[in-house]
């Protein structure tokens, strides 16, 4: 017996310990876990998700399967099938988003054939009516700069690869298409006549070539097994002296090319010049099939007439009269016949059905007399920057606000009278405005849209969402409607800016948001201004700058017309205010600028001299290493952000006071190392003295992304190449038990030069991660989530808790207490923590958040391929009750209680008069 | 100059994310990974291939699922990959792919905290689904007995039943007989009080006289 217990009692001290401190996992996990799952039956109810699938660069309309499709292949490396009547995706596949995953064919039989990538390639073969992969073979060539110009095609169920080289032959290759099975090897074709301006039209190939003014036009069926060459002056075609040679936007008929405006088709050997004029030079123009013969079909963009499209019988040169509209309203810019598919009904009329693709990236399908059976935004897949716009209140609420708002009127009239009457009035306005909702009933409400108007919670926001292509979209965020869009031709949005300059909350003035971008050709700055609300363009409306912009911000203080202006600084160092009048409220303001390649960082501070603002650059990091370092990531805090904790309770009840500094800018170099391969640098700069407050290294790192910084926390990722994983390294940022100023004093970079106490840690992400944000609240009194977008398709949300740098080995007493999760190296990344379920979102590059009016309640919007809204709430919903809360039985047990209340009071009643009859 | 300093300073600056673009030899290219999806079993996941990706070093090379489940990833130089199977309802354990120069091929489980730990897996891969994704919360249902065994409404009907039942119970006849059994039966069981037996104890010398002289007295009288 006493053996025994000697053996036990160690162990059981030791489960004892084991329990203790299981006890805190216990605790802490359950905790989460709770937090962050959402109910099945909540799907769709907080969230949507938008499917795109790029600008189509190839489409076909399925014409073999029952189910009626369009197969399209886009600049995103994308295949796709669409709905012919609603164009939602029907099925997906998403190839790699570098060049390996270009897509150069598109082909229907029996079948869908595609072939990818560039050198090596890879053909593959769909099943047409489900998308599953049926075969795929790869072919690789020997490398040189001509395949770049190659070009494929099916013919008789045989794939043609054809590269040219220029001013020598042309190399054809013919190959068996569902195995790769090569017929004859590859036969090469002199031609030295071949150069750029060379267009194909399968099998030929057709070129300019000659002496200025001696010009031929020359052609040959490149697969044909003896070498057929047809020649003749090109003066016979074009009295212009230099021919220009353009392919069919479509052509499934007959082998021909366009030359200068001329349709010229290749019949029998021959060029045979059409007798149909194309009416602008820069419209689209498609050889289709009908069950009349051949049809030409020509669509541009009309400035007088809008769009506009026109049909010809290509035989008899006819105009085919009941295909041809225009149409003031459709806005397609540059249209683009993608597709077109003509039938002929019972009345032996033409039936098309024409797939346009516009230059603002949008595909419309449309049938005959210019009905659009559907639209598809195709920019949205490649959203550049989003910015969530508060809704204006109602015009009720605004009138109960002015009430209570206005300083200056009561002033003028500050007799009780006047208030009185004041709120008599707005309560008389209450009364009606509810009698009218009364009045109209609920029938009216549910065919009109709800207002665009602020809710009580201020969840209904707009997202204004910049694009690639320079279109911007107005989106409703709680259905995801397409409010209005805006599209600027001439905008590059590469490293573009948006800035809500004024919010919808000052009537009578309008909400105000400014897009700094760049011009497409000149490389200057160019300034897009338009009221979010609406989408129509106010104050400086769309503006032309001379000089490329180095650096822009907003001005912190708001004019009279609480308008905050924008300040630009441009390649010259001269600093441009828009508007001009607001010049004088410029006052310490400071600006950083970092080079990405020289990874030099320049510091400038504004000064108003009474007449203009100019820059001075006051101090500059150099953070290129011995200049291999380039700057990667730069990165400040959010300029809405309100910090309302400034500390944190530790056990002993002292406080541990955060560093929050307002000017910190984290910025990631990397760059080749000699002896560590790959070196990622961290620094962390003071953007208004320069000064660097903590800078760590990681060696045999490489690719890093998406830094986050938020109150006095940063984090960022990049790839462990030594232990091939992907990390994220956490920074925070303390002052210490005590305030380095007094508690309601502005934080100062200038005065005092302390540096703050950084901890630090990094963990392993067990997955790749695709984007990052973090959660953003009203005050940030919430606890802070990080949401990771992993490449699967997930959108993770961790809390900040699991990567706290703070996390001890194995914590002691204190920090046990204070809640404090040990350390593990491997963040968990739990399916209960997936926020958008198994709605998988595909190609994944940005993550947006905004606050609510909730505090509670943080906005999340995903962008890539797909766009994800849904809203998350990293401390659970304190300030709401749950959705699912039950007002039936709430007033079921209310009405209960009364009637009980009234009931026993009559039997009491009758219970006393009984005792005192006795 | 010494007033107070307010510095606001807001700069937005984006630059975008490059990666950096990996130079690569001709005779490195053109290693493939192969391997076989098993379907989950789920009879309405009729369209199972469609949804389920091949993901090789998180999407930088993709494989597609074939009619019978098999898959292959072209292209790849030699080095180091981990094949995921990407199935939105579905977890597919990944698994680490080795290719040396020479074109041979190791397969191992991932482990990203211990990263020199082989435990190999069969290659050709063989993919088989682990379990389901449990994504949402099951939302808690009404029950009747969790309703009644419920701590609050415990302490709301046990008083409940003392206060109402109790005393209905104290009014029928029957019962009250039963008591008065139960009362006669406690004062029959001649259980010695303590107080009595520590006054018998304490008391010893004086006061056993007078008992024994009301029990002559009773003797007496018989």
């Amino acid at each position: 017996m006493g053996n025994l217990s000697i053996n036990l009692k160690p162990n059981f001290m030791g489960l004892l310990k084991c329990l203790n401190s299981i006890n805190w996992f216990i605790v802490f996990f359950s905790l989460i876990n709770l937090s962050m799952c959402i109910y099945e039956d909540q799907i769709g109810k907080f969230d949507w998700r938008q499917s795109y699938v790029g600008r189509i660069k190839f489409a076909q309309f399925d014409t073999v399967s029952t189910a009626r499709k369009i197969i399209v292949a886009t600049e995103e490396n994308v295949l796709a099938a669409l709905n012919l009547k609603t164009g939602q995706v029907v099925w997906r596949h998403v190839f790699e988003s570098t060049s390996s995953g270009n897509i150069q064919l598109l082909h229907l039989s029996d079948q869908i054939i595609t072939v990818t990538g560039s050198n090596p390639y890879l053909v593959r073969g769909w099943d047409l009516s489900t998308g599953v992969l049926i075969w795929e073979w790869g072919l690789t060539l020997q490398k040189n700069e001509h395949t770049d110009f190659s070009e494929w095609w099916v013919q008789n169920g045989l794939l043609v690869h054809m590269v040219p080289k220029f001013g020598s032959h042309i190399e054809v290759s013919v190959y068996n298409v569902a195995t790769g099975h090569n017929r004859g090897a590859t036969s090469k074709l002199p031609a030295v006549w071949i150069n750029e301006g060379c267009v194909l039209s399968p099998p030929y190939y057709t070129c300019i070539s000659g002496s200025p003014g001696n010009q031929l036009l020359l052609s040959m069926d490149v697969t044909s097994d003896a070498v057929q060459i047809i020649s003749k002056p090109l003066a016979e075609y074009t009295t212009a002296r230099n021919g220009n040679l353009n392919p069919f936007d479509t052509n499934t008929v007959i082998p021909g090319f366009l030359l200068n405006e001329k349709i010229i088709l290749i019949r029998g050997n021959k060029f045979e010049a059409i007798n149909i004029a194309i009416s602008e030079p820069s419209a689209s123009v498609a050889l289709v099939d009908s069950a009349s013969g051949p049809l030409v079909l020509q669509t541009w963009n009309d400035e007088a007439k809008g769009f506009t499209l026109m049909a010809h019988n290509l035989v008899s040169g006819q105009r085919v009269n009941e295909i041809g509209w225009s149409d003031r309203s459709l806005s397609i810019p540059e249209p683009e016949l993608s597709a077109v598919i003509c039938t002929k009904t019972a009345r032996e009329q033409h039936v098309c059905r024409i797939l346009v693709t516009a230059a603002d990236d949008a595909s419309h399908l449309i049938q005959q007399e210019g009905r659009v059976l559907w639209t598809r935004e195709e920019a949205l897949a490649n959203v550049v920057a989003v910015e969530f716009v508060d809704l204006p209140v109602s015009d009720l609420d605004a009138a109960i606000e002015s009430e209570f708002d206005q300083k200056e009127a009561a002033k003028m009239h500050s007799s009780v009278l006047a208030a009185f009457t004041r709120r008599l009035q707005s309560q008389f306005q209450q009364l009606q405005g509810a009698v009218r909702a009364l009045l109209a009933g609920d029938a009216a409400a549910a065919d009109e849209p709800p207002p665009l108007v602020r809710d009580y919670f201020n969840l209904h926001k707009i997202m204004v969402l910049l694009t690639d292509t320079g279109k911007i979209f107005g989106m409703d965020n709680l259905s995801g409607e397409i409010l209005w869009k805006l599209y600027e031709p001439n905008l590059n949005t590469e490293a573009a800016v948006m800035f809500t300059r004024r919010s919808a909350r000052h009537p009578p003035h309008d909400a105000y948001l400014t897009v700094v971008g760049k011009h497409e050709e000149t490389g200057n700055g160019l300034i897009v201004s338009l009221n979010p609300i609406r989408g129509t363009p106010v104050g400086e409306q769309t503006l032309h700058l001379d000089v490329q912009i180095l650096q822009c911000a907003v001005l912190y203080k708001a004019d009279a017309q609480k308008l905050h202006a924008l300040i630009l600084l441009d390649k010259d160092e001269n600093v441009q205010i828009l508007p001009e009048s607001s010049a004088p409220l410029v006052e310490n303001m400071y600006m950083h600028v970092a080079d990405r390649s020289s990874a030099v960082v320049r510091g400038y501070a504004l000064r108003h001299d009474g007449e203009r603002v100019s820059a001075k650059n006051i101090w500059s990091v150099d953070l290129s290493g011995g200049g291999s370092q380039r700057v990667v990531w730069s990165v400040s805090k959010p300029a809405a952000e309100r910090i309302h904790s400034a500390g944190r309770v530790l056990p002993d009840r002292s406080v541990l006071y955060k560093h929050l500094n307002p000017n910190l800018v984290l910025l990631l170099t990397e760059g080749p190392d000699p002896v560590h391969k790959d070196v990622v640098v961290a620094t962390c700069v003071d953007g208004v003295s320069g000064g660097v407050l903590s800078a760590h290294v990681h060696r045999r790192a490489r690719r890093p992304a998406l830094p986050l910084h938020s109150e006095h926390f940063l984090a960022y990722l990049y790839y462990n190449d030594k232990q091939r994983r992907h990390e994220i390294a956490t920074l925070e940022l303390y002052e210490g038990p005590e305030r380095w100023v007094p508690a309601g004093a502005a934080f100062s970079s200038l005065r005092g030069a302390r540096a703050p106490h950084v901890q630090r840690h990094a963990y392993i992400v067990p997955a790749a991660p695709a984007a990052a944000a973090l959660s953003a609240t009203e005050r940030s009194l919430t606890d802070k989530h990080v949401l990771l977008a992993l490449s699967t398709g997930a959108i993770v949300e961790l809390p900040w808790a699991l990567l706290e740098p703070r996390r001890a080995l194995s914590p002691a007493g204190e920090a046990r207490e204070e809640g404090l999760v040990p350390y593990a190296p491997e963040l968990p990344l739990p399916a209960e923590a997936v926020v958008n379920y198994n709605a998988t979102l595909l190609r994944l590059t940005r993550i947006h958040t905004a606050p609510s009016g909730l505090e509670s309640t943080s906005l999340v919007l995903a962008t890539g391929l797909d766009l994800f809204y849904t809203r998350i709430a990293p401390s659970k919903t304190f300030d709401l009750l749950k959705d699912d809360f039950d007002y039936y039985l709430i007033s079921v047990v209310l009405a209960a209680l009364v009637l009980a209340t009234y009931s026993t009071k009559y039997f009491a009643a009758r219970k006393m008069l009984k005792m005192a009859w006795k | 100059m010494n007033t107070k300093i307010i510095i606001i300073y807001i700069s937005t600056f984006v630059l975008g994310n490059v990666y950096c673009a990996s130079d690569l030899t001709e005779e490195e290219i053109g290693h493939v990974i192969e391997g076989r999806v098993f379907p989950p079993e789920d009879p309405n996941n009729s369209n199972w291939q469609l949804d389920t990706r091949v993901h090789v070093n998180g999407g930088e090379y993709i494989g597609f699922v074939r009619e019978d489940g098999t898959f292959v990833v072209h292209n790849l130089p030699s080095g180091s990959y981990v094949v995921e199977i990407v199935h939105p309802d579905y977890m597919y354990e990944p698994v680490r792919v080795e290719i040396n120069s020479k074109g041979k091929y190791r397969a191992r489980k991932v482990n990203y905290v211990q990263t020199s730990q082989v435990i190999q897996v069969p290659y050709p891969l063989r993919m088989k689904p682990v379990t389901k994704f449990r994504y949402f919360q099951v939302r808690e249902q009404w029950r009747l007995t969790d309703f009644l065994f419920n701590p609050m409404v415990v302490m709301m009907v046990l008083p409940l039943f003392l206060i109402m039942i109790l005393p209905k119970m104290m009014n029928d006849p029957e019962t009250k007989e039963d008591l008065k059994q139960i009362s006669n039966l406690a004062k029959i069981s001649d259980v010695p009080e303590m107080s009595e037996m520590f006054t018998k104890i304490f008391n010893r010398g004086s006061v056993p006289k007078p008992t024994s002289s009301k029990a002559k007295q009773i003797k007496k009288r018989q």
